[in-house]
């Protein structure tokens, strides 16, 4: 048998995987949310279910707060984490613990996480009837809302405190490969200890900060369980309302969902592309 | 134009015991080129780390034209540092590399485009400032990071290996541009290298340091003539060395008696004299002129290696490959060893 052969016989297992249930999933969502379902007699396809929702104020309002989610915890996330990398990578006593401490999270279910924060930041959460307890509050019911709020400050803790450790690892390995020999250059040029963050070290980590903010920003724009879990019930999340939309008595509703979904795809493929632009435009100026 | 002291300089890593720089002191002279020479991990990269501000010392003192620069950070210092992989930023164009350090200070983009220019034309690289540092060849890199830290005019200039990466044609290449710069920009330059042949090429002055602690302070030739003792002499590249004692001009040794030059100390130690000063005699007539058995012949293209035994005393000698024509292994030759090429050490 040639190599070539032998290739794509090892292949076949892994691409089976991605082409049926990956690309038949996408398709099948595409063709449904052209309104094709032959199996309750939708067999003209049409943009209906697209004229549909972007007809509908409530779509607009769950994209805006998908969007204020996804960005928010994304950047917030990105700034501890730089923080935190840039704190790791010196040598200090305890380093070994803290560090682990600092990822033990990635290793808690993220509906584990949410299940906590509910527990802590609901106002019938510990949190609340310390504060009232301590009198703080007259009652546990006067606590700022952090939970199920209009402004989904209790998804995003729960995203930040989770993707912290998760963009963390990344930049800290690159600083790591990175070494510090570059900011002593900049330092021993004249740069303050500032401007050799800001002109020499962000610059040549920023690719992997890139990436990992663009998995962060892409899976918190797509997952559907800490807004269920955490969040108002209008607007909803554009996934719970997707999912709401499927669930739906109506069967007819679930082309809008399968629109929906698209939508978060394409978003999503969307800033892969502007990713892989920007690297490829970097590793041309590289090379 | 900056007189740099270092004085009882150490340092001691966290985590570690045996000092990596062990009480050094040095008064580099305004202006000069002051090579810091010694084998990897003898502390040299720590000691210019610590005069650029980038470490701080175990204990001990630096001072700048006789003020301390102890308390001032990397940035204030006049004090640049070229490291041995170059380390120009690879986002930046070699331009933008260079301008670099004008930029952290504030100056005029139009002043900045003007003094890089500049820098480019004296570093002989004038078309090259749109092009990155990854299409550039290893000596090119060197020149802008030495034009890099030329350009803000620093008061030390302070270089990391400056030519161990580079090929031998490069080597005498950017020796003589780092000499021409440093000689016309008047820059006190220290640099470090385990190349004692590079280290000799470039400096006015050579600071040996073996084991974190200095050995000889002294000029080239002196590292030849009269090294300090054995170990700095074989650092040098002399295998030669001869066990006795000194007296009145006389050297008693299992050789017998050898003249040595009567400004020699008196006392125990050993003879050492450069394998390319040993003499091939036709007759023994000469003043310390000895019997030699060839050990082995090396032939390296301009010069012969000869390993000869006299006695119980193994040396090299190095000789010119006609004068090493005809010779076999095993044969009996006259070596002859000048009063004036020996120098006692310890």
């Amino acid at each position: 048998m040639s190599d070539r052969k032998k290739i794509a016989l090892l292949l076949l297992p892994a691409m089976l995987v991605i082409v049926v249930l990956f690309f038949g999933g996408l398709t099948i969502g595409l063709m449904r949310s052209f309104n094709y379902m032959p199996i309750i007699g939708l067999t003209e396809p049409n943009f209906q279910a697209y004229i549909s929702i972007f007809s509908d104020i409530e779509f607009y309002h769950s994209f805006l707060l998908t969007f204020h989610i996804a960005f928010t915890s994304t950047v917030i996330s990105s700034i501890l984490a730089i923080g935190a990398a840039l704190l790791l990578r010196r040598s200090f006593a305890g380093k070994f613990i803290v560090n682990f401490l600092f990822q033990l999270n990635l290793t808690i279910p993220h509906l584990v996480g949410a299940i906590g924060m509910l527990y802590l930041f609901s106002q019938s959460g510990s949190f609340a009837r310390l504060a009232a307890e301590w009198q703080l509050i007259a009652r546990p019911s006067d606590f700022p809302a952090l939970v199920f709020d209009p402004y989904a400050i209790g998804i995003i803790m729960q995203y930040v405190w989770k993707e912290v450790p998760f963009i963390g690892v990344i930049v800290l390995a690159n600083m790591q490969a990175i070494g510090e020999d570059y900011e002593s250059v900049a330092r021993s040029l004249g740069a303050s200890k500032w401007q050799s963050f800001r002109h020499v070290l962000m610059p040549m980590i920023f690719p992997g900060v890139l990436s990992a903010s663009i998995i962060v920003f892409a899976f918190t724009f797509g997952a559907y369980e800490i807004p269920a879990l955490l969040g108002a019930n209008y607007p909803a999340a554009l996934p719970v309302l997707a999912y709401q939309k499927y669930t739906n008595v109506d069967l007819a509703a679930r082309p809008e969902a399968m629109a929906m979904a698209v939508i978060i795809a394409i978003l999503c493929a969307i800033l892969i592309w502007i990713y892989v632009r920007y690297c490829r435009t970097r590793i041309r100026g590289h090379v | 134009m900056t007189h740099v002291s270092l004085k009882n300089l150490s340092k001691i890593y966290p985590g570690t015991q045996t000092p990596a720089l062990d009480n050094l002191s040095l008064e580099i002279p305004t202006g000069e080129l002051t090579a810091l020479l010694g084998p990897s991990g003898c502390g040299k990269t720590t000691t210019m780390k610590m005069i650029a501000g980038l470490l701080e010392p175990s204990s001990g003192d630096i001072t700048f034209d006789g003020k301390s620069v102890l308390d001032e950070k990397p940035e204030d210092r006049g004090a640049v540092m070229v490291f041995q992989n170059y380390l120009l930023f690879p986002y930046m164009s070699v331009a933008e590399n260079i301008g670099f350090g004008l930029k952290m200070r504030k100056a005029d983009p139009n002043q900045i485009k003007k003094r890089v220019g500049e820098m480019l034309d004296m570093v002989k690289l004038p078309d090259l400032g749109n092009r990155k540092p990854s299409e550039l060849s290893g000596g090119q890199q060197q020149r802008v990071a030495l034009a890099r830290a030329l350009i803000i005019q620093p008061d030390v200039l302070l270089l990391d290996e400056p030519l161990s990466n580079l090929d031998a044609h490069l080597r005498l290449e950017m020796r003589d541009l780092i000499r021409s710069l440093q000689q016309e920009m008047k820059i006190t330059t220290i640099f470090v290298t385990h190349d004692q042949e590079e280290a000799v090429v470039l400096a006015d002055k050579i600071a040996l340091i073996l084991d974190g602690k200095m050995k000889q302070y002294d000029t080239p030739q002196a590292f030849y003539d009269a090294p300090i003792d054995e170990a700095t002499a074989r650092f040098f590249g002399s295998q030669n060395f001869i066990h006795g004692s000194a007296k009145d001009g006389i050297f008693e040794s299992s050789l017998g008696k050898i003249s040595i030059p009567k400004n020699i100390k008196a006392g125990q130690g050993a003879l050492t004299f450069r394998p390319e000063n040993v003499q091939i005699q036709q007759d023994g007539s000469k003043e310390n002129t000895f019997t030699a058995s060839v050990d082995n012949i090396i032939y390296l293209g301009t010069q012969t290696r000869l390993k000869l035994k006299l006695s119980d005393v193994e040396i090299d000698a190095i000789v010119n490959p006609r004068e090493a024509q005809g010779l076999s292994i095993g044969e009996q030759i006259n070596i002859c060893l000048p009063a004036e090429i020996l120098w006692k050490v310890g």
